[in-house]
C-alpha cells in the first residue's frame, strides 16, 4: 500500500513533502489563532481543489457548480446533528451518499445523452442552483432563514460531535488534505487514473482503445461529489450556520475551483499550491496596504483578479509545473507534473 | 487601522526602513496581543468594526460604515470616551468574516462591531465567545443568534418577527390616525430568498394583528426584471386598493414607473422591506417618489442624539439621508463606549458586564432606549413608518416618535 502511495515521487519531492507536512503541524503552535483560521481556509480550499481536480483535471469534466455538493454535505451532517443528535462521523457517510446520488444524477444525465463542455458545466451550475432555491424553501432545515448548529463556550474539545477550536478544525483539515493528496496520487496511478487521463485527452481515441467511457466519467462525478461533501461536513461544524443563498450561491462554486487553475488543473500539487497563493498571498498583501496606512475593501477581489490574468497569459498550466521544474520535480507521472 | 480622531496621519513619508520597522512592530504586537488585553482608562477603547464592504453586499457595507465615520465627533460631544476604529472588511463571506474576527482580535481588537448579515455575524459571535471578547451585532435579524446562551454577545437591532409584527403595528395606528384603511390589498414580492421568507412571515404573523384588509392577490416576480407591466395589471385588476410590496430598489422604481404608465394610484403603498425609502429611489422618480409608507427599523427624529446624527451625516455626506444603517452602526458604537466609560476598563469579562448594564435613554432608535435581555437582546425596540414627502423621509407612526402626521390616501400620480 505504502509502495503505491509512494511511487513515482522523486526522492526530493517526497523530502519536500515531509518537511512542509511537519511545517503545517508544527504551524499552530508558533502562531496566532488568526493564523491558524488563514491556515484552515488554505487547507480547506486545497481540499475542495483536489476534489474538484479529479473531475476536471483527471477526467476532464468541467463543473462549475460543485458549491452543491459542499452544500448537501454540510446540511446533511448538520441536520442529522441538530434534529437526530448523530455524530457527523456517522453523518458524514449520509453527506457522501446523498452528494454522490446528485453526482450520479447530474453525470447520468449529461453523459446518457451526450451533453458536455460548456453544456455540463451548465448543467452542474443548473443543480446547484435547483438546490439553493430548493433549500429556500425546505423548512426542515429552516429554508431561507438559516439553518442554525448548536453552539457553546468549549472549554475542551469533543472531537466525536467536532465541537471545539480552531486547532482541532485545523488539524482535521490537515489530516483530510494529506489524505486527499495520497487517495489522488494513488488513483492516478490505477487502471481508473490511467483511463481518465486517456478520456480527457481524448474521449473518442479512449472509447476506440475499449474503454468504458460512460462509466469511468460517472467514477470521476461520483467519487467528487462525495469527496467534496466531506468539507461540506467540516465547513457546517467550523461555521454552525447555512444559509442557501450562501452555500449554494454560483460564486462560491468559482471560489472552490480557484486554487486549483490557478495552482494547475490536473496536477497534484496545484491545488495546493493555488490554495496557498490565493489565500497566503491576498492576506499578506492586505496586512501591507494595512500597514502602509492604505484601507482599500476588496483588494483581495482585485488581487485574485490579477492572478488569474496573469496566469492565464504567462502561465496558462499553472504555476506548479513551472515551479515543479524549477525545483527539479518534473520526473515522468501519469499526471501533468512531469 | 485608523483613529477616529487621527484617521490619515501616518500616510506620508514611509521609507524601506520604517516599513520593515512597522511589519515587525505588527508581528510582535500580534503575537503579545493576549497580554495586552486589559489596558487602563485613558487610552481609547480598541473596537473591531467589521462590515460587507466588498463583495455582494459593498453598497450596504459601506453605507454602515458612513454611521462610523461620524461617530467620533458624536461621541465626544456626548462626553463618551473616545474609540480606536480597526476595520475589517469581511467580504460578503462568512469564512472571511471569522477570519477577519480572529486577525482583529490577535491584533489587539478589545470589542467587536458589526456584521449587518445574519451569517457573517454568527460566524463572529462564535469567535468572540470563543476568544471572551465582547461583541456587539449593529444590523442582523436572525432569531438564532441570541438564542445560543452565548455571554459576549449582544444584538441591538431587531428580530425577523420583531420586524413583522412591528410593522403591522404601525399601519394599525396609521389607518386610526387619519380614519383611512383599505380594504383589500394586493401583496406584491420579490421572489428572491428576502422577499419570500418576508411573504411566510406574513402569511404567519398577518392573522394576530386582525388586520382591516384582506389579501386579494398575491403576486411574486424577480427582482432583476426589466419588465412589470403584466404584474401591475394584474395587481390593478384585482380592483384592491392598495398594494402591500417587499421590494428591492430596482423593481420598487420599476413598480412605480409601472403604476404611473397603468395610471393606477393605489390609496396607500405599504412597503415592508428596503427599495422605496432608498435615496436612489427619491432621486430617480422625483415627485413621483412621494407617498409610500414604509414600516422598517429607524430612528425617532425627536430624540436629541438623533438630530446629533443626522446633522454629522447631512455635513459629511450632503446627498444622503439618514437611515437604518448609519443609525444602528452609530448605535452599536455608542454602546461600547457606554460600556467602556461605566466599566473603566477594557477588561473583556467586565466590558460585557457593562454592556449587559446597559440602559441609555439618549439614544437614537424608535423605542425606550438600549437594554438587554438575558439572552443579549434588545427587545425594546420598536419599528417606525416612514414616509416620502418632497424628496425627504419622514417618520409618521408611532405617534410618539413621529415629527410628520401620515398622509393617506397619498396624492395621487396625476395630480402632482
Amino acid at each position: 500500500m505504502i509502495k503505491l502511495l509512494l511511487a513515482g515521487v522523486p526522492r526530493t519531492g517526497l523530502l519536500m513533502l515531509a518537511i512542509l507536512l511537519a511545517l503545517f503541524v508544527a504551524l499552530p503552535f508558533f502562531v496566532s489563532d488568526y493564523l491558524v483560521t488563514v491556515l484552515f481556509l488554505i487547507l480547506y480550499f486545497a481540499f475542495v481543489g483536489q476534489a474538484w481536480n479529479i473531475m476536471m483535471g483527471f477526467a476532464g469534466q468541467l463543473s462549475l457548480g460543485h458549491a452543491l455538493y459542499v452544500g448537501l454535505g454540510a446540511y446533511a451532517a448538520a441536520a442529522l446533528y441538530v434534529h437526530f443528535g448523530i455524530s457527523p462521523w456517522i453523518g458524514l457517510w449520509a453527506s457522501m451518499g446523498i452528494s454522490a446520488v446528485a453526482g450520479a444524477i447530474i453525470g447520468f444525465l449529461a453523459f446518457r445523452f451526450g451533453v458536455g463542455g460548456v453544456y455540463f458545466a451548465i448543467l452542474t451550475i443548473a443543480f446547484a442552483e435547483f438546490a439553493r432555491i430548493g433549500f429556500d424553501h425546505f423548512t426542515w432545515v429552516d429554508g431561507s432563514s438559516g439553518f442554525f448548529l448548536p453552539v457553546a463556550n468549549y472549554t475542551e474539545n469533543d472531537l466525536w460531535n467536532l465541537r471545539g477550536s480552531t486547532r482541532m478544525f485545523y488539524y482535521l483539515m490537515l489530516g483530510m488534505t494529506v489524505a486527499a493528496l495520497l487517495a489522488c496520487h494513488a488513483l492516478l496511478r490505477s487502471r481508473a487514473g490511467y483511463y481518465w487521463l486517456a478520456i480527457r485527452e481524448s474521449p473518442e481515441a479512449a472509447q476506440a482503445l475499449g474503454i468504458n467511457i460512460f462509466k469511468y466519467k460517472m467514477y470521476a462525478v461520483v467519487l467528487s461529489a462525495a469527496m467534496t461533501s466531506l468539507a461540506g461536513v467540516i465547513f457546517a461544524f467550523f461555521y454552525n450556520n447555512l444559509f442557501p443563498e450562501q452555500i449554494f450561491h454560483i460564486s462560491r462554486s468559482i471560489e472552490l475551483i480557484l486554487a486549483p487553475i490557478i495552482g494547475g488543473v490536473g496536477t497534484l500539487a496545484g491545488p495546493l499550491v493555488g490554495a496557498f497563493l490565493l489565500t497566503a498571498l491576498a492576506e499578506g498583501l492586505r496586512e501591507v496596504m494595512l500597514q502602509l496606512g492604505v484601507d482599500v475593501p476588496g483588494v483581495k477581489q482585485v488581487f485574485y483578479g490579477i492572478c488569474l490574468l496573469l496566469v492565464v497569459m504567462f502561465l496558462p498550466d499553472g504555476v506548479w509545473p513551472p515551479l515543479s521544474k524549477l525545483l527539479g520535480l518534473d520526473r515522468k507521472t501519469p499526471d501533468r507534473e512531469g | 487601522m485608523s483613529k477616529t480622531t487621527d484617521t490619515h496621519a501616518s500616510r506620508r513619508g514611509i521609507s524601506r526602513r520604517t516599513f520593515a520597522g512597522g511589519v515587525a512592530a505588527a508581528g510582535i504586537l500580534a503575537g503579545t496581543a493576549p497580554f495586552s488585553i486589559g489596558r487602563a482608562q485613558g487610552a481609547p477603547l480598541k473596537v473591531g468594526v467589521l462590515l460587507p464592504r466588498s463583495g455582494a453586499q459593498a453598497g450596504i457595507g459601506q453605507d454602515c460604515h458612513r454611521g462610523v465615520e461620524v461617530t467620533a465627533g458624536i461621541l465626544k460631544e456626548l462626553g463618551l470616551p473616545g474609540l480606536e476604529i480597526m476595520n475589517g472588511d469581511t467580504e460578503t463571506n462568512v469564512d472571511v468574516a471569522r477570519a477577519r474576527a480572529e486577525r482583529l482580535i490577535s491584533e489587539g481588537a478589545q470589542l467587536l462591531v458589526g456584521a449587518f448579515d445574519s451569517g457573517q455575524s454568527t460566524a463572529i459571535a462564535q469567535v468572540a465567545e470563543q476568544r471572551g471578547i465582547p461583541y456587539v451585532i449593529n444590523i442582523a435579524a436572525a432569531p438564532p443568534i441570541t438564542e445560543q446562551g452565548y455571554k459576549f454577545v449582544f444584538r441591538n437591532f431587531h428580530t425577523a418577527p420583531m420586524i413583522l409584527g412591528g410593522a403591522f403595528a404601525t399601519q394599525k395606528e396609521i389607518f386610526a390616525a387619519t380614519g383611512n384603511a383599505p380594504k383589500s390589498v394586493v401583496f406584491m414580492h420579490v421572489n428572491d430568498t428576502f422577499g419570500v421568507s418576508m411573504q411566510k412571515g406574513i402569511s404567519a404573523v398577518m392573522p394576530k394583528f386582525e388586520m382591516p384588509y384582506k389579501i386579494a392577490d398575491t403576486i411574486a416576480y424577480d427582482p432583476t426584471a426589466r419588465d412589470l407591466s403584466v404584474e401591475v395589471a394584474k395587481a390593478k385588476a384585482t380592483g384592491a386598493e392598495a398594494l402591500l410590496v417587499v421590494s428591492r430598489l430596482n423593481d420598487a422604481i420599476l413598480l412605480t414607473r409601472e403604476l404611473v404608465k397603468q395610471r393606477w394610484s393605489p390609496m396607500a403603498i405599504m412597503s415592508m422591506g428596503p427599495g422605496w425609502y432608498e435615496d436612489q429611489y427619491l432621486k430617480a422618480l422625483g415627485k413621483l417618489a412621494d407617498g409610500p409608507i414604509t414600516s422598517v427599523p429607524w430612528y425617532d427624529p425627536t430624540k436629541k442624539v438623533s438630530k446629533m446624527l443626522e446633522a454629522a451625516i447631512a455635513k459629511a455626506y450632503p446627498d444622503i439621508n439618514t437611515n437604518t444603517n448609519h443609525v444602528y452602526t452609530f448605535e452599536a458604537l455608542m454602546i461600547a463606549a457606554d460600556a467602556y466609560k461605566r466599566a473603566g476598563t477594557a477588561e473583556p469579562k467586565a466590558l460585557a458586564d457593562a454592556i449587559r448594564a446597559t440602559n441609555i435613554k439618549d439614544n437614537v432608535s424608535t423605542g425606550p432606549g438600549i437594554q438587554f435581555d438575558a439572552k443579549g437582546q434588545n427587545d425594546k425596540l420598536e419599528i417606525t413608518a416612514i414616509q416620502n414627502r418632497g424628496g425627504k423621509l419622514v417618520a409618521v407612526a408611532p405617534a410618539s416618535a413621529s415629527n410628520a402626521k401620515p398622509e393617506l390616501p397619498m396624492k395621487p400620480y396625476d395630480k402632482r
